[in-house]
């Protein structure tokens, strides 16, 4: 289901999936069941890493329905060395 | 002249109260118009004074204009959805978990290995190390978007 949707959206990026959501309980970022069908599923987050694997610049919103945006993402990675 | 006049006012401002809400789904499809919902408060806003005017010529020159009973109930109807709308918005969308565990700005993220669309696994570290597209060197960093299904 990714595959085809990321086909369709014309993605090039790396789509990865994490169905058992142990990732996002890694990260806690588990928003428990807030999904449509009452899964728990992720709460938006946006991470910068660092060629070193440490993170320069974190989104943790405060409202699902607010994101970062493409260009704010782009004008901090433009600060990695 | 006795003759009761069409309110149009009332169903103006119900009209623009509906449509406050159900543009909902379409304006939250562009940022500018997601991340504040300037639109939809406009549609509301004006609906409201078109409601309030209508209410006033029914309950205040009920000679003239028509709209007590009707006027009553979708001024009520348009409160509702106005209600609603600023609790799924100003509230609902609101109520996330506080995250305190997650990793932070100057921590090392946590590594991961997860399979991408073609089931192969993938690692944080990996990511970090492989060349993009037709760059010999490694990447200079990644980015990681948690979201939470289809958006």
């Amino acid at each position: 289901m990714s595959r085809d949707l990321c086909r369709k959206a014309g993605y090039t990026f790396t789509f990865l999936s994490d169905p058992k959501a142990e990732v996002i309980r890694r990260y806690d970022l588990l928003h428990p069941g807030a999904g449509v069908r009452g899964q728990d599923i992720a709460r938006p987050a946006e991470f910068l890493v660092d060629s070193s694997g440490v993170i320069r610049w974190a989104n943790l919103t405060e409202d699902y329905r607010v994101r970062a945006r493409p260009d704010q993402i782009i004008e901090q990675a433009k600060g990695l060395k | 002249m006795n003759q009761h006049r069409w309110n149009w006012h009332l169903w103006a401002g119900f009209v623009l109260c509906i449509l406050g809400f159900a543009s909902l789904p379409v304006l939250a499809r562009f940022p500018a118009t997601r991340d504040v919902p300037w639109v939809n408060l406009l549609l509301f806003g004006t609906g409201l004074a078109f409601l309030f005017v209508g209410l006033r010529r029914a309950f205040g020159q009920p000679q003239q204009y028509r709209g007590k009973v009707a006027g009553s109930i979708v001024g009520a109807v348009s409160l509702l959805t106005v209600a609603l709308f600023c609790f799924v918005v100003f509230y609902q969308t609101r109520q996330l978990p506080a995250s305190t565990g997650a990793p932070k700005v100057g921590e090392k993220a946590p590594e991961f290995v997860l399979p991408d669309t073609s089931n192969q696994p993938i690692s944080l570290s990996s990511l970090l190390s492989t060349p993009f597209a037709n760059s010999h060197a490694p990447p200079k960093g990644v980015v990681l978007v948690f979201y939470r299904g289809y958006w």
